[in-house]
């Protein structure tokens, strides 16, 4: 890495770190915007950004050359595999291998709630989780007794094609040949990463957690039935949160690859939920898993997706400096009221008006946002939602990064 | 990168063997070279550095192969122990079968196997890597492994013989098969890179298929020799029928590395010398040929080690078409070998190892000038030593001795 | 019924020969007459092998056959005169692992009366050594089917030599790897790739034929 790209990407890191501790940086720390246009801005299908990875390193390559920030969403493709990450999380080691679902690993895996561009979509769609009821109201004691082995034994046959028949030599071949895949995919990370540090970025990640009650909305239950069960087996769900919380912050402990001091926290289920609800099955458990990551030398990054308005003052019953609150739907101004030097707030751009909007009003967009949101620092800019549609207009996106270079100085 | 002098020498290497197979004199007799556990003595490291460590054993690969040039695509890498029960096993998957086929040192770290032993795990640091072997099947399961070979390979002996699959459809057997897909890839890598630094060296690369006679397997794999030698008194139509259902396995096993553009496919005996003629030719023979003949069939040559003594079946070679490959021999005589087959078949071997290490420079060369009096002529010949492994105590000056003789007389 | 049990032996006929020798074993005396024909038999398959009739499958076959009819008939010779030709220490060399030549040779050796001392399989030079001094053999048999075994046996009999013990004993040496030149090279008596010839080298070395 050349000097002055080190230096870059010292300043780079340098300025999270320090939204994060709440103070303020040189400049507001922004992620960048990405997603599925990136593979239109290179000017390839999302089915070969998907499942060819030379293209893919490329593409992204090219994008972040064109449109720098501090920590690129660098597009990650394909799905968790959660529940596999549970089954496996007593072999950390296997984690990077089981943990994501891409293009090529879906061909030998055949994931039942996956959908692929080219595969079982248009070429140029983005992929699809499509989650079902993958277990039964009364398997909820199964759970409880034993989250792993529950995951291991009873869902990823019925999630996973290849473990239909986990004795069976597909199974085992699958597993062999999934390693073998992701070690091809590796060659090309490499030396995109090696790419990347020439541009100034460090290597990193993200670590992951999930509210013990969303695992089981999305993975298990999904989240119409859960949303009953919380009615009628009230007593089971709120055991089985208790159960999951641990193997998922084994599961935590193995996504920490070196160097990595964030876990990221999507939250699903909170905005179906009211707030008697929420503090009942909800927030208990998440809470416990935040100070725990906390414990195991992570902050947290919380994604509070659609509305997380009616629970915003749970968040202050979390230690000042616990981490950082990335809103989707909710006001970041009016979450910036009640949050200002205890929590470090992420967001603000409307990724609808990116897609809308013109370069004019978005510059002008983006000046009033930053104007209100950077005094007192403690404050990321990031897209509400990571993923921008292919058609998105690149002189919006252009617009966007001017504004922030223009707006964004202390 | 590799030179154009290094592709035309290698280019030179590759068309003496291929003149050698082909029945015809080529300008040199082709030499495969010597090897095993001398090279790493030779780069002054340990059996087990040279077995477990890639850099080191590309280290050593490149001074021998430098220092002792020889016409055959080179056997590098990091030694292996036959494994083909369990390549059975997933003949399905052939990108699985190459890592599980012959397993080494870091491979066996991750399958442990039970019959296998490594220098520097089990062994002194500096001995030579065993196969101990063992009974896996007993008599009473022949009739499962007739009704379908493959499964009975996969669900009854691999538990068996592999620690790290012992209970399978656990996490802990599937966490055993990424583990090894993650080596394999390691593997791969690595062993590019080694390829690449002989090609540099002016040697070419070949991939070949690999299997065993049907009954070889069942003996070496499932049995163990002296039970199987008592089955075919005691069982002789079970074992009959289970060499004849593993026949399309094996053929399976020796064809699947031709997509990799492999033309050869090598198969070691190791039953032959044990069994008398009429032994031979009702039980092992009639499947071992159907093998070569369908090998054959599929466009291959095919590669045939008869170890130990095969004189006593020496004509049934006769039977199989004229110009199917190549016999290696151990113990039998070339000469013996090659006024039986000279225009039929190109005949390999004709320096004991044993000798290697025990005569004098000398002496080497005088055998070797005799030798290639009476095997070159006509061609067909590929000088070889009859065993692919001196020790690390060879003396280097018996090997030297045996290079510059093969320098000296092997011009046609 | 010695007749039979000699014939249905060397005819191979496994259940026959032990049907036989399970009878014969049971009458006066019989205990001895089952072993003098069972190492009859056992001389006469060699001579088969070594005249190219019999191969290996048959020596394994008789081996185990010997083996089976022993386990019932040695019990019974408690306390009679077994005549003994002498002693031999018997092992596979450091580093080779191969057995099963090394077992048929045992087997055909003990039929001709040897006691045979079997020390196993990849056995470190001391053993020997030690196997020597505790049983004071008059033959020492060692075993090589790898190249690398040569080294061992080189340096296992310099190591007996050390010991002061090679004069006391006679080595042979045995298994696939092994020559006149091999034999030369590392100090030893005689040397025979197949168990008839080794058996009577063994008894030569003896002073018995
Ligand atoms: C069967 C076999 C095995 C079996 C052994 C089963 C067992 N429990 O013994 C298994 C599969 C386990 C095996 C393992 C290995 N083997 Co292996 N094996 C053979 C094979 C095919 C036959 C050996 C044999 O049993 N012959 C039949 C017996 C009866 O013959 P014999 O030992 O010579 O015995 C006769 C006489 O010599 C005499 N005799 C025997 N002992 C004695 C002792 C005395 C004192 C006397 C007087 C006479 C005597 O009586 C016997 C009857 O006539 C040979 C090839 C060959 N034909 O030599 C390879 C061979 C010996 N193995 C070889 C190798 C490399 C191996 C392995 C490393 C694994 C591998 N890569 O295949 C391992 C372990 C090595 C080690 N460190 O020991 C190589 C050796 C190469 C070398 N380095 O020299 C050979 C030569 C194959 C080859 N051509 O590459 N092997």
């Amino acid at each position: 890495m050349a000097v002055d790209a080190k230096q870059l990407a010292a300043e780079r890191a340098a300025r999270l770190k320090a939204a994060v501790e709440l103070k303020e940086p040189d400049r507001v720390p922004f992620t960048g915007i990405g997603g599925d246009v990136i593979a239109a801005y290179a000017g390839i299908t999302s089915y070969e950004f998907n499942f060819d990875y030379e293209k893919q390193c490329q593409a992204i390559i090219k994008y972040v050359k064109d449109f720098p920030s501090d920590q690129p969403v660098i597009g990650m493709t394909g799905l968790g595999n959660h529940v596999a990450s549970m089954a496996f999380s007593d072999y950390p080691d296997l984690y990077p291998i089981i943990s994501r679902v891409d293009g090529p690993t879906n061909d030998i895996l055949g994931v039942d709630y996956c959908r692929f561009p080219g595969r079982e979509l248009d070429e140029n769609s983005s992929p699809q989780f499509i989650g079902r009821e993958y277990m039964s109201a009364e398997e909820y004691d199964e759970l409880i007794a034993d989250p792993v082995k529950f995951c291991f034994e009873k869902i990823l046959p019925r999630i996973v094609r290849a473990f239909r028949d986990m004795k069976a030599p597909e199974a085992h071949a699958a597993m062999a040949r999934l390693a073998l895949e992701k070690a091809k995919a590796g060659a090309a990370m490499r030396d995109m990463f090696r790419q990347l540090q020439e541009l100034g970025y460090a290597p990193g990640g993200l670590s992951v957690f999930f509210a013990p009650l969303d695992f089981i909305g999305d993975q298990l239950r999904d989240i119409p039935n859960l949303i009953k069960d919380l009615r009628r087996y009230p007593d089971k769900v709120k055991a089985a949160t208790e159960a999951v919380l641990e193997p998922l912050l084994k599961v935590s402990v193995n996504a920490k690859g070196p160097g990595v001091e964030t876990a990221m926290i999507p939250l699903h289920l909170n905005e179906y939920l009211s707030p008697a609800l929420y503090n009942e099955f909800y927030w208990p458990t998440l809470k416990e898993g935040i100070l725990r990551l906390a414990e195991l030398g992570m902050k947290s990054q919380v994604f509070f997706e659609g509305r997380h308005d009616a629970h915003l003052e749970t968040i202050l019953e979390l230690p000042a400096g616990w981490g950082t609150a990335y809103f989707e739907k909710t006001d970041v101004r009016k979450a910036k009221k009640l949050l200002q030097g205890h929590t470090c707030i992420m967001g603000g751009i409307d990724v609808g008006m990116v897609i809308s909007s013109t370069p004019a009003k978005l510059d002008e967009y983006i000046k009033e946002i930053l104007g209100e949101m950077m005094p007192g620092g403690g404050f990321i800019l990031a897209p509400n939602i990571g993923n921008l549609p292919r058609e998105t207009p690149i002189e919006n996106i252009r617009a966007v990064y001017e504004a922030v270079e223009k707006y964004g100085k202390y | 990168m590799v030179s154009p002098e290094a592709k035309k020498l290698a280019e030179e290497r590759a068309a003496r063997m291929q003149a050698a197979l082909d029945l015809k004199e080529p300008d040199r007799v082709p030499f495969t070279g010597l090897g095993g556990d001398v090279i790493p003595a030779y780069a002054g490291i340990t059996s087990y550095e040279y077995e477990f460590d890639f850099e080191k054993n590309r280290q050593a690969a490149v001074k021998w192969f430098t220092d002792f040039p020889s016409d055959s695509a080179p056997r590098v890498g990091l030694g292996g122990l036959d494994n083909q029960s369990m390549g059975v096993a997933f003949q399905d998957y052939p990108e699985i079968v190459s890592g599980v086929n012959s397993v080494n040192g870091p491979m066996n770290d991750v399958l442990k196997m039970k019959f296998v032993r490594f220098p520097g795990r089990e062994l002194d640091e500096n001995s030579a890597r065993q196969f101990i072997g063992g009974k896996n099947m007993e008599p009473e399961e022949y009739d499962q492994l007739i009704a379908d070979p493959v499964k009975f390979c996969f669900e009854v002996i691999m538990p068996r013989i592999s620690g790290g699959l012992k209970d399978l459809g656990s996490p802990a057997s599937l966490a055993t098969m990424a583990r090894f897909g993650l080596e394999k890839a390691r593997q791969d890598a690595e062993m590019a890179k080694t390829m690449q630094a002989l090609m540099e060296l002016g040697y070419y690369f070949a991939p070949r298929g690999v299997c065993l006679a049907p009954l070889d397997l069942i003996s070496d794999q499932l049995r163990d020799i002296p039970n199987l030698i008592l089955d075919l008194r005691r069982y002789p139509d079970k074992v009959k029928a289970a060499a004849e259902a593993l026949v399309e396995p094996m053929v399976k096993m020796g064809t699947m590395s031709i997509k990799a553009g492999a033309k050869e496919c090598f198969i070691p005996l190791h039953l032959n010398e044990y069994l008398s003629p009429k032994q031979y030719n009702e039980f092992y023979w009639p499947t071992l040929k159907e093998v070569i003949l369908k090998l054959v069939e599929a466009g291959m040559k095919v590669q045939v080690f008869f170890e130990g003594w095969h004189d006593a079946h020496l004509e049934t070679i006769l039977e199989l078409p004229a110009g199917w490959g190549t016999a290696y021999f151990e113990k039998t005589d070339v000469r013996k070998a090659k006024k039986l087959l000279q225009g039929h078949t190109c005949i390999m071997g004709g320096i004991d190892v044993s000798d290697i290490i025990s005569l004098t420079p000398a002496q080497l060369d005088e055998n070797i000038k005799k030798l290639f009096d009476e095997m070159a002529p006509g061609g067909g010949f590929i000088f070889s030593p009859n065993i692919g492994t001196c020790p690390r105590e060879t003396p280097i000056e018996n090997v030297r001795a045996v290079y510059e003789a093969v320098e000296k007389y092997g011009k046609y | 019924m010695r007749e039979e049990l000699l014939r249905s032996f060397v005819d191979m006929d496994e259940q026959e020969a032990v049907r036989i020798a399970r009878e014969l074993v049971e009458t006066e005396g019989g205990a001895v007459a089952v072993l003098d024909t069972c190492k009859e038999a056992m001389e006469e398959v060699g001579r088969l092998f070594e005249a190219g009739e019999y191969f290996l499958s048959e020596l394994i076959a008789a081996g185990d056959m010997f083996n089976q009819i022993m386990e019932f008939t040695l019990p019974k010779l408690q306390g009679e005169e077994v005549a003994s030709l002498g002693t031999m220490v018997l092992g596979t060399v450091q580093g080779d692992v191969h057995n099963i030549g090394k077992d048929i040779f045992k087997v055909m050796a003990e039929a001709s009366g040897i006691n045979v001392i079997d020390i196993g399989i990849d056995v470190p030079h001391e053993k020997f050594v030690e196997a020597i001094k505790e049983h004071k053999p008059e033959l020492v048999g060692m075993c090589c089917l790898i190249t690398l075994g040569v080294d061992s046996m080189k340096r296992t009999i310099e190591v007996i030599k050390e010991a002061g013990l090679r004069d006391d004993i006679k080595i042979i040496i045995g298994g696939g790897r092994v020559s006149q030149a091999v034999m030369e090279h590392v100090g030893a008596d005689a040397w025979a790739d197949d168990a008839a010839r080794g058996v009577r080298l063994s008894k030569e070395l003896l002073g018995k034929e």
